[in-house]
């Protein structure tokens, strides 16, 4: 299968979870916090434009991607001040223009640049690889309306893989929360 | 539209109360006077090192009120809407430039303590200085800075009074106007913030040059600004004034123009420097050599640690800088930081290793104290917040994503 295996959904067949429809921001945003005073953890909601607070609402934990990235940007600032000594001062000796064989005035411009670009590079890439990106397919597209989602539909998504989820308790409590229809989302 | 759980900060007055006003005004005419007094028994006892002092807090404070300026029409032109919370405090800065061009007028009156351009008998004996002295005379140093503060105060008024009007109609023109002044006077604002740094601070040494040098003063004023507009903001809070309209949201953002503006003068200083250190040319590198020995080391360490390392990874966190109390004492250290680089620029052309003086102090407090008069006069009668600005409600229910 080669290539096409890295993308194969790592979803098991059957229910993936519950999805409810909302009319509006305010809806949703009041239907977020119900889920998650609730308890749910594995939530995800869907609108066509960011909500503010919304990230508070789910409950959302803030992004683990600065705090790795900052340790390849460091790596990249070691990287670029080791290169530039073992080349000038220890590898190939020259003097150039009279300069010192390695000073830290010189090396300043190429360690920013690779610090920068370690962390821009790393930063990429671990937020696609947090988000389980790239991937071809989501069971969510298979929900109903769900196209609708980029117009002017709000969505909430609680996920089987919850410890809290149970099909008819979980459905009563988005029931609770007013939305405009609640549908099972299936995994096929 | 979400959010609204956040508009408590509708709950909030204001209007500053009359004793409440009065109180803060007579302690900053108390500062001012105490720092007048001071420098009226320099003057007396030693002008020469009262001029000296005095244009580092000259300089402090005026830069600072410039950087206002510029963060002012930066809000205008970007329409930003999170910065309507905290606009009239900004705008009440820059109103004090009108104050500083009067503060301006002791640096005029030392111009032969302060700069040896100024005597015409060594300037003809010097090759250079007799070139440059088309540009660096008296009577060109004084004209440029009228115009200078011709230039920023108007700007200044056609924006802050475009504010103050729109609180009484609520019309959109009035933004409108202010984001098309914005526009030009930033262009003007650089140019001739650039030319005063030159002329006040760089022509301190008339042999040496730096085009980046304007910036690199502009860029410690927006520092100071901006620690300023925090630490004016927490203050507030303290004693229940807007506490509630200004929210970690907006503490956030002042964070980050914190951390931008950090950033920005490390970037700025490191530039002027690397250049200068690889062209190893003797007329250049004067300027950093004469700050590396005879004890002025020092604070070159002092402000490489000071002004970027230290700052830099503190504000680096997101967490950091939501923490109210960290971002206080932050500011503190701003402010103190950006006078040692200001110390650091002026003084070293004097002396040949550093020596405190009572008068720094004195001569830092008049003009600060001067400038915190003005800017507290203007809070009577005006409400805290730009009440007509149709963003306040957006402002107030600002969130960070």
């Amino acid at each position: 299968m080669g290539l096409m295996s890295f993308f194969a959904p790592r979803v098991p067949k059957g229910v993936y979870g519950l999805m409810a429809e909302y009319d509006g921001p305010d809806t949703l945003l009041e239907a977020c916090k119900a889920v998650r005073d609730a308890g749910y953890k594995k939530t995800d909601s869907f609108s066509p434009f960011p909500i503010h607070g919304m990230e508070e609402a789910l409950g959302l934990p803030e992004s683990k991607v600065g705090k790795i990235a900052i340790l390849f940007s460091f790596t990249g600032a070691s990287i670029a001040l080791l290169m530039q000594w073992w080349t000038g001062a220890e590898g190939y000796p020259l003097i150039v223009g009279g300069k010192p064989l390695f000073a830290f005035e010189p090396s300043i411009p190429i360690t920013f640049e690779l610090t920068v670009l370690l962390s821009a590079f790393s930063s990429v890439a671990l937020m696609l690889a947090l988000n389980g990106l790239p991937r071809f397919n989501h069971p969510v597209f298979g929900a109903k309306n769900f196209d609708r989602v980029g117009d002017d539909r709000f969505m909430l998504l609680i996920e089987k893989s919850d410890p809290k989820f149970d099909e008819t308790a979980t459905r009563q409590l988005l029931e609770a929360t007013h939305p405009k229809s609640t549908q099972v989302v299936e995994s096929n | 539209m979400s959010g609204h759980d956040n508009l408590a900060g509708l709950t909030d007055r204001w209007y500053l109360d009359d004793s409440t006003w009065s109180k803060v005004r007579n302690a900053l005419l108390f500062v001012a006077l105490i720092g007048w007094i001071g420098c009226g028994a320099g003057l007396a006892l030693d002008p020469d090192r009262f001029y000296k002092s005095y244009l580092v807090g000259f300089a402090y404070a005026t830069f600072t009120c410039l950087g206002g300026l510029f963060f002012l029409q930066v809000m205008y032109l970007t329409g930003s809407a999170w910065s309507v919370t905290v606009r009239r405090i900004v705008e009440h800065l820059v109103a004090a430039i009108p104050a500083c061009a009067v503060l301006f007028i002791p640096v005029v009156l030392g111009i032969h303590h302060l700069y040896e351009w100024s005597h015409v008998e060594e300037v003809s004996k010097d090759p250079i200085l007799s070139q440059k002295s088309g540009f660096l005379n008296v009577e060109g140093f004084i004209i440029r800075g009228v115009v200078f503060f011709a230039i920023w105060s108007f700007i200044a008024w056609k924006i802050t009074s475009q504010s103050l009007a729109q609180d009484k109609d609520q019309s959109i023109a009035h933004m409108d106007t202010a984001s098309r002044w914005s526009a030009p006077g930033l262009v003007f604002t650089f140019l001739t913030v650039s030319l005063a740094a030159f002329d006040w601070l760089m022509s301190l040494a008339p042999h040496w040059y730096s085009t980046i040098f304007g910036l690199y003063i502009f860029a410690g004023g927006g520092w100071t600004f901006i620690s300023t507009m925090m630490i004016i903001c927490q203050l507030f809070r303290k004693n229940g004034i807007l506490a509630k309209s200004i929210t970690v949201e907006h503490y956030h953002d002042l964070g980050k123009w914190m951390f931008a503006t950090t950033a920005f003068w490390s970037y700025i200083a490191f530039s002027q420097y690397m250049l200068i250190w690889y062209a190893n040319l003797p007329e250049e590198t004067i300027w950093y050599k004469i700050r590396w020995e005879g004890g002025w080391e020092v604070l070159s360490y002092l402000l490489i640690v000071g002004h970027f390392f230290f700052p830099f990874l503190v504000l680096l966190a997101r967490g950091s800088k939501r923490n109210l109390g960290l971002m206080f004492g932050m500011a503190f250290w701003v402010l103190f930081i950006q006078y040692i680089d200001l110390y650091f620029v002026i003084m070293p052309n004097f002396y040949k290793s550093p020596a405190p003086h009572w008068l720094d102090l004195f001569g830092w407090l008049a003009p600060v104290g001067t400038v915190g008069v003005v800017f507290w006069s203007r809070f009577r009668g005006k409400a805290l917040v730009p009440v007509g600005d149709l963003r306040l409600e957006q402002a107030l229910g600002h969130q960070n994503i």
